[in-house]
């Protein structure tokens, strides 16, 4: 299949944001989702007499993507179901953290604080506990939205694994917010959405921000299929490099990255 | 037309003989072989969708030997070698005294017929034959459960 130059970088640079969000959702770190965006790119450059137009060239992109993620050392590193409870520790005996992060706040175009896009970025951290295929199926489903179809592609595997990985993925995140989040349950033993908008917001009522979330909203009808569709719709929504609140949440999550790959080493 | 493609959907039942007791079960799933042959070698997930498997402990992969907690004998634990390991078609496993095997194929309507055996026996056989619980209730339950869950998955969009 023959295609310009001009065209191949356009449908690249179309691309490239949602690559970008997805290696960092994978690798849960700015610098190596930049890294492995710009290898894509390489990549694909150097490989582009072997595309055949039998995908579309943003899935063939991240099938690219994909398979250098696998072979990243972060995206490998699998974290553990209680990150919140973990880094949320780590945080409290460190001075500089709560510094540094009030210093964004206060000085940061993107330092707000914003509770949806803490709710993305607590998925992000929570479906690292997953093994790295059923993260990668589910984010490429449920967020990026591509067909199982498509994924079978990116992943070289077959319908049947990824209907597998799919359906084994949603049910163990949907149980482990069922068990944790209090945005969904009451029982739920994590609130820090609501502690850290106190923090950072102080000025507003919490509970009144938090109503205005479809997926608390809804929490008390107690779907929990119908309750993580609204949570990927969050995630899809949200572009975690370009969002108002972006500064402050990647901050958070290279201070959750660097707690966890001590914690799990 | 082949025996296996003529196979149908039976409950659980069982032929009993003064050295052996043989118990099986059959029954067709809509979905594909790769989902059920998951589900049937993914030890540590058998709890999450199988209603009489307490836990499975190691790897079900040729020569491996497993730990087995069943619902029909909660204190018990089977240590089992994975005898044969063919994907999406039959795997075997079993002990000095029985043996389970599980077949998947395909029918002639495109559904699988999914079907369990187990047979255990020898000459002590009829030493312990009485307090060996009957599992035909077991099976039916293993055989819907596997049959509901692969179903479940074949449906996702």
């Amino acid at each position: 299949m023959s295609i310009t130059v001009e065209a191949f970088n356009q449908e690249f640079e179309n691309n490239i944001a949602q690559l970008k969000s997805f290696l960092l959702r994978i690798t849960a770190s700015v610098a190596d989702a930049e890294d492995i965006a710009q290898d894509t790119y390489l990549k694909a450059v150097e490989k582009i007499s072997t595309f055949r137009g039998d995908s579309s060239l943003k899935t063939w992109f991240f099938t690219i993507a994909s398979n250098l993620a696998k072979n990243n050392l972060r995206a490998q590193k699998r974290w553990t179901e209680n990150v919140t409870d973990i880094t949320k520790a780590a945080a409290l005996s460190n001075s500089n953290f709560f510094e540094e992060a009030m210093n964004i706040r206060a000085t940061s175009p993107q330092g707000e604080f914003e509770a949806k896009e803490h709710i993305a970025f607590c998925f992000t951290c929570i479906s690292k506990s997953l093994p790295l295929e059923q993260q990668l199926c589910i984010f490429l489903k449920e967020v990026y939205e591509f067909k199982v179809s498509e994924i079978t592609t990116i992943l070289d595997t077959t319908e049947a694994m990824v209907k597998y990985y799919l359906h084994t993925g949603r049910g163990k995140m949907m149980n482990i917010f069922e068990g944790r989040c209090a945005l969904i349950n009451k029982q739920g033993v994590c609130h820090q959405c609501s502690e850290l908008n106190g923090i950072f917001n102080p000025k507003q009522n919490t509970q009144h921000e938090l109503m205005k979330i479809d997926l608390v909203k809804e929490a008390d009808k107690g779907d929990k299929e119908h309750l993580f569709e609204l949570r990927m719709q969050i995630l899809r929504e949200l572009n975690p490099f370009k969002s108002k609140a972006a500064a402050l949440q990647l901050h958070h999550l290279e201070h959750n990255r660097q707690v966890m790959e001590k914690y799990t080493s | 037309m082949s025996a296996t493609a003529m196979a149908q959907t039976e409950k659980a039942s069982t032929v009993k003989t003064t050295f052996s007791r043989q118990t099986k079960v059959s029954i067709e799933i809509k979905a594909d072989a790769g989902i059920v042959w998951q589900l049937l070698t993914k030890a540590s997930d058998y709890p999450r969708w199988n209603t009489t498997i307490t836990s499975i402990e190691g790897n079900i992969a040729l020569g491996e030997t497993i730990k087995l907690k069943s619902t029909l004998d909660a204190k018990r634990t089977f240590k089992l070698k994975i005898k044969e390991f063919e994907p999406e078609k039959k795997l075997v496993w079993g002990d000095g005294q029985g043996t389970r095997v599980f077949t998947i194929a395909k029918k002639e309507n495109g559904n699988l017929l999914f079907t369990m055996t187990e047979k255990i026996g020898g000459l002590m056989f009829p030493m312990y034959a009485k307090m060996i619980p009957p599992f035909d209730d077991a099976f039916d339950q293993f055989a819907n459960d596997l049959k509901k869950e692969s179903e479940k998955m074949m449906s996702a969009r």
